[in-house]
This record gives C-alpha cells, structure tokens and sequence, in this order.
C-alpha cells in the first residue's frame, strides 16, 4: 500500500531530513512512526501525500510513484488519502459540517448527500450533535475528532495522522488514539506519527522509529493492554462520548 | 455540477467580498472610475460620429462661378459637374437666389448689402453626390478639373471640413483609449492587489483546501468570480454615473448647438454592454494576475 524506497530528502541549504528510508506498509496494517522532535517524521508523511518531493529514492502509494504523478493529478492522489494534522488546520470561518463537508462539495454531491454523508461521519467520532457549531468553539479533542472526520468523510484507503494526540492532554490523547484503532478496525491503513513512544508500547502493532533522518528501527511491538485499561474507567468505554463541554 | 461548481464559486466570493469589503470597495470605485472616463469619451465621439455621419449624406460641393457667368450660359460647366456617376443632383444658384439665401440665413446682417449696384456673391452650382460610389482619388481628379475651368473661381468641398471633424473624432477617441486604458490598468493592479490581499487573508484556508484535494480550479475560481463581479460592478456603477450626468446635461445641452451634437443620446445597448465586459475582463485579469503560482504559495 505505501512502500519507501532507499528515499532521501534533503532541503535547501543542504540539511538532510531523510536517509535512505526504505520500509513497505500492506493494506489493513496499523503503524506507528515515532522518533523525537526534528527526526524526519513530519518530512516522511508529507512526502506520502506529496506536500513535498523526495531528492532520491522512490515513494509508492497503492503501486503509484508518488513523485512522478503530475502536478495538476495531485489533488486526486490527496482524496485517497486521509491526513490529520497536529494543529488541526480546521477553516475557523466555517462550520463543523462544512468543514467535514468540504471535500464532498468539491467532488460534487448535492447538499443533502453532503450533510447525510457527514452527520454519519461525525456521528462515527461522536460528534454528530456538533455539526453547526465553529471550530472556536469546540474543545481541542473535540477538534481534532474534527479533522478525523475530514479526513475520513470519502472513505480513504490511508489514514495518516502528524502528531494527532500532540496539543492535547492525556486523557483525551487515549481517547483519539482508540479512535484510530477502531478505523483500522475496519481496514483502513493507518500511519500515525508521534514522539511519545508510550502509545506504541500500550497499544502495540508496527513500529517505525526515525533517529535523525534514518530509520533505525522496523519492529512488531506487542501491545500492553494493561497500559490502557489502567486509564480512567469511563474513558476506557466509550472513546468517543461526548465532553463535558457538549453536556452542558 | 457545473450549477453546483458556480454556485460555490459565487457563495465563496460573496463571502470574501462581504468579509474585505472596504478594500473590494476602492477596487470597485476605481474601475469604475476608469470606466466612466472611457465611457464619457465613448459617449461624446459616437454622438459626434453620428452626426458627421447624417453630415456626410448632405455633403456638397459646391462650385462658385465668375460673377459675368451663368450657370445655365455654360453649359460646359454644367455637363462637367453632372457627368461623374456618383453625382446624384446638381442646383444652380443664381447670384440673386445667392443674396436671398444669404439674407434668410443671417438676417442681422441684410442691411450689409442694401446700396450694392452689383450681386455681392457669385452664382454656384451645388453638387449633391454619394460619396460611397466614388473612390477618393477620382473624386479629387474630377475637382482639379472643375477648378482648372475659367467659368470657375473657387470650389468648396464639404469634405473637407468633414475630414477635419474626423481627425477630431479620431483624436477623441484615441485620447479616451489612452486615458481609460491608463486607468483600466490602474483599476487591473487594485483589483490584483485586493484578490492578493483577500489571498493571504484565506492563505491558511487554501492550504487545507490544497491538503484535502482540492484541484487549482477550486481553489482559484472563487478569486476569479470575486475579480469579475468587481469589474462588473465597476462597470454597473460607471454606467449609472454616465447616464446620470446625460440626463442631468442632456435638457441643458440641447439648447445650444455644441451640447446638441455631444449629448444628444445616451449609449447603445452594444455601448454598455462593452463597458460591462471590459469591467469584467478587467477583474479577471486582476485575478489572474494576483494569483500566479508564486502567489499562492504552491
């Protein structure tokens, strides 16, 4: 499904953000790619939804060289895969529906498809019931199930997620967390960058470690469930229950 | 799905000229302004052209003949005068019928002639001809041989002074293209800078637009429609002004001869539509302008 081979990327001035990184994700797999602050993790996922271009090596993403798609055949690459990043990068103008409704618009859908496709979409991050509201006005986990929702309203076949659990606190860290695992659940690849090794150890799966610009490590972890269910109790059973910002 | 493509470019450019209306403003007003000025211009050289037009259909020639002459006596005159094809008519004037036209047209002046044992003014032949059936060139040799004549002391071709109201008219026009595509270029820059502005206002929101798939044309054809309704406003502004100094000119001006010729009628439908398509294609051009690649940050 996404497969690096021996890429490098290095920006202007010469700094080196990648090395060589070769590795191959099969359809279905859940991922973690860990490695501390200015490792190339960012630099790695943008390279896969071509935000930027690789200097060596090739990138291929459901057996297409990523680096060779034209420009103007970008936007389509973009559609089959599902981003959420770190700051969440909601439209603050707009609306929670209309935000999660934006890619539906643009391929088309009349109005009514829209709102159908995105209430279930919203309902699926327990957030149907904040579909009119902006984004100011919703809590940070509330947010970034926001963006999830972006990300997941056409159904991609990738879901690749910069920091998802990054500006937000523990607590709902898990919650989001168990919300990837649950997309995965139902067969979406899911590639999930974060610095914060803990949740690769609680949870388990495939880790992907990037130490300055290289991968040094491409292992099967096995989870430690005990790391989640020593969370609090309400948030281990319903990752997605409203917040107590929608209650009141 | 093209309703539904326009119509989101139509909402998300009524909601970025609603959020930096002030800036949209200035644009509007100065395309406006560009518009009004090549718009007056347009409006003063097509009442002009019309005129020298029904002009043109009563151009004469008229040929002057020696005092002791008639121009009856001589027949030789007569037959030169009538024989090109495009002469359509030719009225003999006498010296007397001369006085008395002089007389009706400037009636002040009558007593100016009173004691004169001799007719003041020469017979003449008028020649009425259609200009359209002659070229120039024969048209200009058959006068050289009309002045070459001894029967004739002068010939006075309504062309001429026609020619001149022509260079008038191109001067005018000419100098209303300059000035209106002086400022139409000016307008072209305001607009490229408010959609610039407007840009980098939304420069987060294009960037996730961009991230989620959304293709060049999306993402652009929202600044596109906002440059052309602009210019379209522009120009709807512009004509309101236009016709505004007509009909407050207009009953002023028909009093005198000068503002009869200027103001007399408004501008064509052809005319107005003209100046709302360029208004259009100017906003367009601004936003194409504004939102090179490098613009856009891609």
């Amino acid at each position: 499904m996404i497969q690096f081979l021996h890429v490098g990327k290095s920006f202007p001035g010469g700094r080196s953000a990648l090395q060589d990184v070769s590795f191959q994700l099969e359809r279905g797999e859940f991922a973690f790619l860990s490695g501390a602050s200015g490792a190339g993790k960012t630099t790695l996922l943008k390279l896969i939804y071509r935000e930027i271009e690789p200097t060596s090596g090739q990138i291929l993403v459901n057996g297409r060289n990523v680096a060779s798609i034209p420009r103007t055949k970008v936007p389509f690459l973009r559609r089959t895969i599902g981003v959420v990043f770190q700051n969440f990068r909601l439209i603050s103008r707009k609306t929670v529906l209309e935000n999660v409704s934006y890619l539906p618009r643009i391929l088309g859908m009349s109005q009514q498809e829209r709102k159908r496709l995105a209430y279930n979409t919203l309902r699926r991050v327990g957030l149907a019931h904040r579909m009119s509201a902006f984004p100011t006005e919703l809590s940070g986990g509330e947010q970034q199930r926001v963006t999830i929702a972006r990300a997941l309203i056409n159904r991609p076949e990738i879901l690749i997620a910069d920091e998802p659990t990054g500006n937000l606190d523990p607590e709902l860290s898990w919650e989001i967390l168990r919300l990837f695992l649950e997309i995965n659940g139902k067969g979406t690849t899911v590639l999930l960058a974060t610095h914060e090794h803990q949740y690769v150890r609680a949870l388990g799966g495939r880790s992907l470690v990037l130490e300055r610009g290289r991968l040094v490590v491409d292992e099967h972890v096995e989870g430690h469930v005990g790391d989640i269910e020593s969370k609090p109790a309400e948030e281990a059973e319903d990752p997605i229950q409203p917040s107590t910002g929608d209650l009141m | 799905m093209l309703a539904r493509i326009l119509g989101y470019f139509f909402s998300e450019a009524a909601v970025s000229l609603r959020r930096s209306w002030k800036v949209s403003l200035v644009a509007i007003v100065i395309i406006a302004m560009s518009l009004f000025i090549g718009g007056t211009f347009l409006l003063l050289t097509s009442n002009l052209t019309r005129v020298v037009e029904n002009w043109r259909g009563d151009a004469r020639i008229v040929v002057y003949l020696t005092a002791d002459k008639v121009a009856r006596e001589d027949s030789q005159v007569l037959q030169l005068a009538s024989e090109p094809p495009w002469v359509t008519a030719v009225e003999e004037i006498s010296a007397t019928e001369a006085r008395s036209r002089f007389e009706a047209t400037f009636p002040s002046v009558r007593e100016l002639f009173k004691d004169w044992k001799e007719e003041p003014l020469p017979p003449s032949l008028e020649i009425a001809f259609e200009a359209e059936g002659a070229d120039d060139g024969q048209l200009d040799e058959w006068l050289v041989s009309l002045r070459a004549h001894p029967s004739v002391v002068m010939v006075d071709d309504d062309r001429d002074w026609l020619r001149q109201l022509e260079a008038l008219i191109a001067i005018l026009t000419g100098l209303g293209a300059v000035i209106g595509l002086v400022l139409l270029t000016a307008a072209i820059f305001t607009i490229a800078s408010v959609i610039r502005l407007t840009a980098y206002l939304y420069r987060d929101e294009i960037e996730v637009m961009r991230l989620v798939g959304a293709t060049e044309l999306y993402i652009r054809g929202p600044f596109y429609v906002e440059g052309v309704v602009q210019g379209l406003l522009g120009g709807l502004l512009a004509i309101a002004a236009l016709y505004g100094g007509y009909v407050v000119l207009n009953p002023k001006a028909s009093t005198t001869f000068l503002g009869n010729v200027l103001v007399d009628r408004f501008l064509s439908p052809e005319a107005l539509v003209f100046l709302l398509v360029i208004g259009s294609v100017a906003g367009l051009l601004g936003a194409v302008l504004s939102l090179r690649r490098e613009e856009l940050g891609q």
